[in-house]
């Protein structure tokens, strides 16, 4: 049997329309992270143990209870047609790049990747996975591009910290920080002859 | 692709997403390290497979070939003496194209890590129950997402919500013939001639006014009385015709 605040967390958890965050479990339940923490862990607990087709999952920096995975061949049916498509391996190349180091603009993903990237960034846009982050202050000023909230739950990440190997990336891109602005200033302006 | 094309060039271009993709399955195939790769052996290759694709009229995007003469300057570069210093000053293309390599990859991983998490999440679902039921009403759209019913929907939001309310009007009924003439009467005693604001008093609301105004205008055209008014706007000046006064009739 769960405990009260435990079962006011699960309630959260099942009538919320987003993930659910920490604090805001604590805000309206009025307990501390710790215990918030604890009673979730509960649930899960509860769950498994009862054998239940409901997980907790972590995702876009909070919380909330769907099916368990294994079963999605079993409920994906009721969703057929209305499921997207998964994404191509160039959108996930070009969703990668800007995912670790947004805001970066159209040249910086095609100079990482070496290969034009115009329908890949479409696709991410219209699927909600990128969005406009602004204009870079460099000639031309060129759009910026950013990863959304429906990349991270697309993707079961709780914020973009979870995105895998951060670290390692993260030195990466320090080292050849360089070479992707130099290479995606020589793309810039190829394109700018072609316009011209 | 016919299956026979594919056999012949044993791999598929389209299989590739660019050239830095199919350079890094050629130093895995022929197992050499992306970091001490031999210049020389990768632009063969390379160029190996891109002129078979061209042999079997593949389009080959143009960034393979912009690639393939990359490798093929990398090359000669190395066949040709160059002068020391010239080697110092610029930067060694090699290894420029190998830190590019090394960062592809590192990307490629990520990616197919991404698919990993894709396809596991694309298995879960959430209740949807309270989705609808507390959906707001006013969606912000997104520029160029908007219909001509959104509209329509805002300019009725607007009317309805800027019009006051009607205001329901009491009004002070109209003061009758009669108690209008009595008052006349008692002002207009024998050949004096008053104003009209005189009869209708200061601070009269507008009801008092027409009422008087329209008796004023009938006894004129019965002829009981005179009126006068020198310029438009003035006080009206009225006098009484002794002889037409019937008060009590």
């Amino acid at each position: 049997m769960l405990d009260q605040l435990a079962r006011q967390i699960e309630a959260l958890l099942v009538a919320t329309e987003s993930p659910v965050t920490l604090n805001r479990i604590c805000e309206l339940t009025g307990c501390g992270t710790e215990s918030a923490e604890q009673a979730i862990l509960r649930i899960e607990a509860e769950l498994s143990s009862g054998g239940h087709a409901i997980v907790i999952a972590r995702l876009a920096g909070g919380y909330r209870i769907v099916t368990d995975p294994d079963l999605g061949f079993i409920v994906g049916q009721l969703f057929e047609g209305k499921r997207h498509s998964r994404l191509s391996r160039a959108s996930l190349e070009t969703l990668a790049v800007i995912a670790y180091r947004q805001p970066a603009t159209r040249a910086q993903v095609e100079a990482v990747r070496g290969v034009n990237s115009d329908s890949a960034m479409r696709t991410l846009l219209e699927r909600d996975m990128i969005k406009i982050a602004g204009r870079q202050e460099t000639p031309g000023r060129p759009l910026l591009y950013g990863t959304t909230s429906r990349f991270l739950e697309y993707f079961g990440l709780s914020n973009l910290e979870h995105l895998p190997r951060m670290d390692e990336m993260e030195n990466l891109l320090k080292l050849s920080a360089e070479d992707i602005e130099r290479m995606a200033s020589e793309l810039s302006e190829e394109e700018s002859d072609q316009i011209i | 692709m016919s299956a026979d094309n594919q056999r012949a060039c044993r791999i598929d271009i389209e299989d590739f997403e660019g050239p830095l993709d199919l350079l890094l399955f050629l130093i895995r195939r022929d197992e050499l390290d992306v970091t001490t790769i031999h210049v020389a052996e990768v632009a063969d290759q390379y160029l190996k497979y891109i002129r078979e694709a061209e042999d079997l009229n593949l389009d080959v995007a143009g960034e393979y070939l912009v690639m393939a003469a990359t490798l093929t300057r990398m090359k000669s570069r190395l066949l040709l003496p160059v002068e020391r210093a010239l080697m110092d000053e610029t930067e060694d293309p090699m290894e420029t194209l190998m830190r590019h390599l090394v960062l592809y990859k590192a990307f490629k991983e990520v990616a197919s890590e991404l698919r990993e998490s894709e396809s596991i999440w694309r298995d879960v679902f959430a209740p949807p129950g309270e989705r609808e039921r507390y959906k707001e009403e006013i969606v912000e759209s997104d520029p160029g997402q908007t219909s001509l019913f959104d509209l329509l929907l805002a300019l009725e939001n607007m009317t309805e919500k800027n019009t006051p309310p009607p205001r329901h009007m009491i009004q002070k009924p109209l003061l009758s013939f009669t108690e209008c003439v009595k008052v006349l009467d008692k002002l207009l005693s024998t050949k004096t001639t008053r104003d009209f604001g005189d009869a209708v008093g200061e601070n009269t609301d507008e009801a008092t006014v027409v009422s008087f105004f329209v008796v004023v205008l009938e006894l004129v055209k019965r002829g009981w009385l005179t009126a006068e008014q020198s310029y438009p706007f003035a006080d009206i000046s009225m006098k009484r015709k002794e002889e037409r006064w019937e008060m009590n009739a």
